[in-house]
């Protein structure tokens, strides 16, 4: 469906990214490649930086260093108009005076076609987006989910290569975002245009995502699939960011042969470690809490003491507390009765090759 | 173009410092130049100051600070718990149409207004031929017009509209669920606005209080129609210099309300963040 | 309100507020009322007459300063409503909002009178010096720039005016929201654009309403105006000057009733008009909602 773009150029292409408000830093040195074809998530908590790096690739910040390539153009200098970028916004950015109809054909108007043309596009991108026989409406008619919908016509029906979108499902109820996340996907797999998405939502960015990039404190923290971030967080930060992780912190003592010892308290663990950091280093081990399993004491792993059982439903998770203050969750599928009383010493115990090294 | 454009919006600045900021500040300059018989060359005297300081002027502008004081706390507390009970009881939507109401009166003349007040304060007037009809007096009430009474009358039938629209911007600081925390904590109506209402909406109710101050002491023609022989205050006292062809001391008597005025809203400044009166308008 | 509140003090607060506004507006409407006595103000008995009118129509000098006020009006109209809604955008993106904040909102602050007589100062001193560069030049061409007349009373009320039309178009401006504008330029249009298409129709009635108080303040002020304005007159310093001489006369009452009808008329139009939008507005969104709902 898309020829415009024949070039091997990756479809952006971010170089040393610096914004700089004052003294503060909203972003600083981010690298970041975008493949033309991706939907690439910019995951990260509020006020980490990454609306500012979708907005200076929309051209709506100057960057204070470095360079924002799309299609292997250097477009730094670009106001966003001219760019080939299009943006869907968080909420409010329909123009409230204007049908659904003139708010997806705008962009249209603005580039003179016939009038035909802009209402035969308008109506089929309508259609495309699941808003058959609403043209006729206000913004303000519409639902929140439909509202985001014609925000996504209307960006979509000018062609553009890349679609900016700025947490376009924060302002949605739960349930209504899963369904939108589902759709957002296959209409970007129908369309191929490159999606850029901003959110803060895990679980948002995991259904949609081919890759996400993780953003916080103005820097890119780590990027991958989702499964490799869920299941191989390099960093700390993305251990503790995604999915439900126990962090244990010490240091240590050896490494080598794919193997790396750390000193916990009294107790030595071994984890799998291509690192080569050397001995006293403090370091972190990060396991899943639904690969962490709590039995009697004695056992084969950490001493801990039980502080209760948390019923969510499908799962429970078990709560302990290791002897320097360390809280461990096991979480696991629902069972009748807890595995000790509240209270009573414990042991803590993982597959060691379910641990993950993270030397920050 | 571009550069065009955006040299564009400095023009209404330029304006206002060439034609509004410049004259101002330069009162000061023109304050201490040499009097001619009908003009002014530059110079350096205190003659004007010392014309004014040392004179019954002093005493006029002094008694006309003290009655725009007085007009100020009246307006205060006719006008204030309008804004305060608008904010709080009338639904958001149809608040700006109260509001407008105010602007009704705000927006026929001043010099109508104060006019209008000869007839209806005079022997004949409104006034006291209802209260002659109503019985309730059985001489006409003279004391009012040409006294420092109906000054103060004309000062506040000006300015209270302007204390409504500086509150009530004031009270959109105020979130509406503070007045239900405060009922729900059991506060007096006494306690809410010391401990709540006043706090909060401090920014206005200063630029409310200051812009009564200044145009009560400033505006020429309320002394001029409303009060007796003797009334007189600074926007009076600069206009009959001008007509004097005195322009040092009409300068000086600029000045001095100019540095007053700097002086108030400094410290009102300093204290509260004027800013945030039009912090609604920011949101 | 809760509940539980007491209705009588609720209905008790409106009346206090209605009652101040009758009180602020009693003289205006005596005025109005004597306006139309053919025996004038004070005479025992009220003939209804339309007669004063006819005078202050069938005056000459009346019409002449009409004609003077109006133009005023229109021009200062016609720069401070720009300017204005210039300085608001510029102050929503102004880092540093204070200088912009004194510039614009002081003239409030300054008492007219001190005002005109900064000013007249000022242009005299502006007068003198391009009268004596037009000499060292040789040319006439600077000497009327700012004599006293037209031009200098115009800038006297675009000064007095600018605070108040940049209050409007600042309050409706910050019910905008700065994302559509975005959405307009991701959508191809430069800025310019943007601000013509999405935003302007949205300020539209703060636009409108800022020049219906523009034109309003122009047909009342007099201080600033008499100070500045040279040779000619405007309906209110003719107004003033019949009042300080001659005591008010029948047709003084006209005119001041006059000048109020401008006022009235155009805020009430503008009541009038933001109560049956904000109705039909209603209405719409009601009448569509139920679908929305389904």
């Amino acid at each position: 469906m898309r020829d415009a773009v024949t070039t091997d150029a990756p479809a952006v292409e971010v170089r040393g990214l610096a914004k700089h408000y004052g003294p503060v830093r909203a972003l600083d040195g981010v690298d970041v490649t975008i493949q033309a074809g991706e939907y690439f998530v910019l995951l990260g908590p509020s006020g980490g930086g990454k609306t500012t790096l979708l907005r200076t690739i929309g051209g709506f910040h100057r960057p204070t260093a470095g360079d924002v390539l799309l299609h292997g153009r250097d477009v730094s200098d670009l106001p966003p108009e001219k760019r080939p970028t299009g943006m869907v916004f968080q909420q409010y950015a329909l123009f409230p005076h204007m049908t659904v109809e003139r708010n997806v054909g705008y962009g249209l108007s603005l580039q003179k076609r016939p009038k035909a043309e802009i209402s035969d596009r308008v109506s089929a991108m309508l259609d495309q987006v699941g808003l058959t026989g609403l043209g006729g409406r206000k913004p303000h008619e519409l639902s929140g989910g439909q509202q985001q919908r014609v925000q996504l016509a209307r960006a979509l029906v000018l062609d553009r290569d890349i679609l900016l979108l700025d947490e376009p499902l924060a302002a949605l109820d739960a349930q209504l975002r899963k369904d939108m996340c589902l759709e957002l996907k296959h209409l970007q797999e129908k369309v191929g245009v490159t999606f850029i998405h901003v959110t803060h939502n895990q679980e948002e960015a995991m259904t949609v995502a081919n890759r996400i990039a993780l953003i916080a404190d103005g820097k890119l923290i780590e990027q991958g699939t989702a499964r490799q971030i869920y299941e191989a967080p390099r960093r700390r930060f993305t251990a503790s960011f995604i999915g439900e992780n126990n962090l244990i912190d010490g240091t240590l003592s050896a490494t080598g042969d794919g193997t790396a010892t750390l000193d916990i308290g009294s107790d030595r663990i071994t984890v799998p470690s291509d690192e080569s950091a050397s001995s006293g280093h403090d370091a972190t081990i990060s396991i899943r809490s639904e690969l962490v399993a709590i039995g009697p004491a004695g056992g084969e792993g950490l001493a801990a003491t039980f502080v209760e059982s948390v019923y969510l439903g499908l799962t429970t998770s078990h709560r302990a507390r290791l002897a320097d203050g360390t809280e461990i969750v096991s979480r696991v599928v629902s069972a009748p009765t807890p595995p000790a009383e509240p209270g009573a010493p414990v042991t803590v115990s993982w597959p060691q090759d379910s641990a993950r090294l993270h030397i920050d | 173009m571009n550069r065009l454009a955006r040299g564009a919006f400095w023009v209404p600045l330029i304006f206002m410092a060439v034609f509004f900021a410049l004259p101002l500040l330069l009162t000061a300059v023109w304050s201490v130049f040499e009097r001619t018989m009908f003009w002014m060359e530059p110079g350096f005297t205190l003659f004007s100051y010392e014309n004014f300081f040392t004179s019954a002027r002093l005493w006029n502008f002094l008694a006309s600070m003290w009655h725009s004081l007085i007009s100020v706390l009246i307006c205060l507390v006719l006008g204030f718990p309008i804004a305060v009970f608008v904010r709080r009881r009338i639904p958001q939507v149809a608040q700006h149409r109260v509001v407008l109401l105010f602007i009704l009166p705000f927006m026929v003349s001043e010099i109508i207004r104060i006019f209008a007040l000869r007839p209806v304060l005079q022997r004949n007037g409104l006034v006291n031929h209802t209260l002659l009809h109503l019985g309730v007096i059985s001489e006409p009430i003279t004391s009012i017009l040409y006294t420092p009474t109906g000054v103060i009358i004309g000062e506040v039938l000006s300015f209270l509209p302007f204390i409504v629209f500086s509150g009530f911007l004031a009270m959109e600081a105020v979130p509406k669920h503070v007045f239900e925390v405060c009922e729900d904590l059991g506060a007096s109506t006494v306690r809410t606005y010391r401990d709540v209402i006043l706090p909060l909406a401090a920014p206005g109710i200063f630029a409310g209080s200051v812009f009564i101050f200044v145009n009560g002491i400033g505006v020429a023609l309320l002394p001029n129609i409303l009060g007796g022989p003797g009334a007189v205050n600074a926007g009076l006292i600069a206009t009959q210099a001008i007509v004097a062809l005195d322009f040092p001391l009409a300068m000086a008597v600029s000045a001095i309300m100019i540095s007053t005025l700097l002086a108030l809203l400094y410290i009102g400044h300093r204290l509260f963040d004027l800013t945030h009166v039009l912090e609604p308008a920011k949101r | 309100m809760n509940d539980y509140a007491n209705p009588w003090s609720y209905r008790l607060q409106w009346a206090y507020m209605l009652l101040v506004v009758a009180t602020l507006m009693t003289p205006v409407f005596y005025v109005m009322y004597v306006s139309f006595n053919e025996n004038g103000f004070g005479a025992a008995e009220y003939v209804f007459t339309t007669e004063w009118y006819g005078v202050v129509f069938g005056d000459k000098l009346m019409m002449n300063a009409l004609g003077w006020t109006v133009s005023l009006a229109i021009c200062t109209t016609l720069i401070t409503v720009p300017f204005a809604v210039l300085s608001a955008k510029f102050y929503k993106n102004a880092r540093n909002k204070l200088p912009v904040l004194f510039l614009l909102m002081l003239p409030l602050f300054v008492a007219p009178d001190i005002f005109g007589s900064a000013l007249l100062v000022y242009f005299k001193n502006l007068n003198f010096a391009f009268q004596w560069l037009g000499d060292q030049l040789g040319t006439g061409m600077f000497d009327a720039w700012f004599r006293l007349g037209f031009m200098t009373a115009l800038i006297g009320l675009v000064i007095y005016t600018i605070p108040y039309a940049f209050i409007v178009v600042l309050i409706t401006m910050g019910r905008y929201r700065e994302e559509q504008t975005e959405a307009a330029r991701s959508c191809g249009a430069s800025s310019w654009r943007a601000f013509w298409d999405i935003e302007f129709p949205q300020i539209r009635p703060g636009v409108a309403s800022s020049c219906a108080f523009t034109v309003i303040l122009c047909f009342n002020e007099y201080t600033r105006t008499s100070l500045l304005k040279g040779g000619f007159d405007t309906f209110t310093t003719v107004l003033v000057s019949q009042m300080l001489n001659t005591g008010m006369s029948e047709q003084s009452y006209a005119m001041s009733a006059m000048v109020s009808y401008v006022a009235i008329a155009l805020i009430g139009g503008i009541i009038l008009w933001t109560l049956v939008r904000s109705d039909k507005l209603g209405r719409e969104a009601r009448a569509k909602a139920e679908p929305v709902a389904a």
